[in-house]
């Protein structure tokens, strides 16, 4: 799936107002970014809407890095094909 | 008011949560209503409910069971196609002074009526969060506000679900959800009915309207604070019981 680490960052970026260049893929969103923890849900919200998927609740709480949040999108990106 | 609205209502086949869910069926909106044990009150209440001409759903739901929380919560959704309204009334009293109180008395009260606001509204809010919407009732009681002589434990639940409520309160506002609680005094119930008559004439005795409340007075309450009239109020707590607490 190419793109998709680019795309998943660039949205993120946008939803945390930051440059997509200034994300570390491994920094922490609360700790080390200073992202509220409620933006967790922005984030699934926004690529559950991109990519017309559907990411269970109960996996909120794993969306803690960006590379763990790519991880978790893809597994219901290749559930979906 | 709350014209094609979905709306859940825990403990709703007895008492204040009956007159909840038909309180609630009357003004336009389909409800789902959790009851613990009395199939036969959970089906009078779902032939209530249609009568009034809206959609109704009964679930046995112990509120202690996170996954049947969930369960409920899902099925709601996918009946009802959403959900809009979350009154957490469903609760239960093993009164007795601290002194003979078991563990288990102490426990079984804080798992149903604290636990169980966390196991429903924690399965809830995810929904709520993402449409931006969504208005929550906790039923608490005027005792986890100003005690009461062997009840430690419902004291200390619904003392829980005020400190509960407050939080959630602030925490969501940002996502249009509002979340108020309902204290109830003595009203006129099952959970009082097993007090001795004699006791029941010195309570109502010291309540300043002289009597106990009614159901219907407490889903009265909780109408205003699910309706648009109360679009401002977060976080709050109404007393109804007949001035019982005042100072």
């Amino acid at each position: 799936m190419p793109g998709i680490d680019a795309e998943i960052k660039e949205l993120i970026a946008t939803i945390i107002e930051k440059d997509a260049s200034q994300i570390d893929p491994e920094a922490r969103f609360i700790e080390d970014l200073g992202v509220d923890s409620m933006m967790a849900l922005e984030f699934l919200a926004a690529i559950e809407k991109k990519y017309k998927i559907v990411i269970p609740e109960e996996r909120l709480p794993e969306f803690i890095t960006l590379n763990a949040t790519i991880k978790i999108s893809k597994e219901y990106l290749d559930n979906k094909k | 008011m709350f014209k094609d609205k979905v709306a859940i209502v825990t403990g709703g086949s007895r008492g204040i949560g009956r007159q909840i869910s038909l309180m609630l069926a009357k003004n336009g909106a389909d409800v789902a209503f959790t009851y613990l044990a009395n199939k036969d009150a959970a089906e009078e209440v779902t032939l209530e409910i249609k009568k009034s001409g809206r959609r109704a759903l009964a679930m046995q739901v112990d509120t202690r069971d996170f996954d049947k929380a969930k369960e409920f919560i899902d099925r709601t959704k996918q009946e009802f196609g959403k959900l809009d309204i979350l009154v957490n009334n469903a609760g239960i009293t093993k009164d007795k002074a601290l002194m003979m109180m078991t563990k288990d008395d102490w426990l079984s009260v804080i798992d149903t009526n604290l636990n169980g606001i966390f196991n429903l509204t924690r399965n809830a809010i995810v929904t709520f969060l993402k449409q931006k919407s969504g208005d929550i009732v906790n039923i608490t009681s005027i005792t986890g506000m100003i005690g009461m002589a062997r009840q430690t434990n419902y004291a200390a639940s619904k003392a829980g679900i005020i400190g509960f409520t407050k939080a959630l309160a602030k925490e969501v506002a940002p996502y249009n959800i509002r979340v108020n609680a309902v204290a109830p005094g003595f009203i006129g119930t099952d959970m009082v009915a097993g007090l001795k008559e004699e006791y029941k004439k010195v309570l109502a005795e010291n309540i300043p309207l002289g009597r106990f409340g009614v159901p219907s007075e407490v889903a009265n309450a909780v109408k205003f604070l699910l309706s648009d009239e109360a679009r401002f109020i977060t976080g709050q707590v109404l007393v109804v019981d007949g001035g019982l607490s005042l100072k």
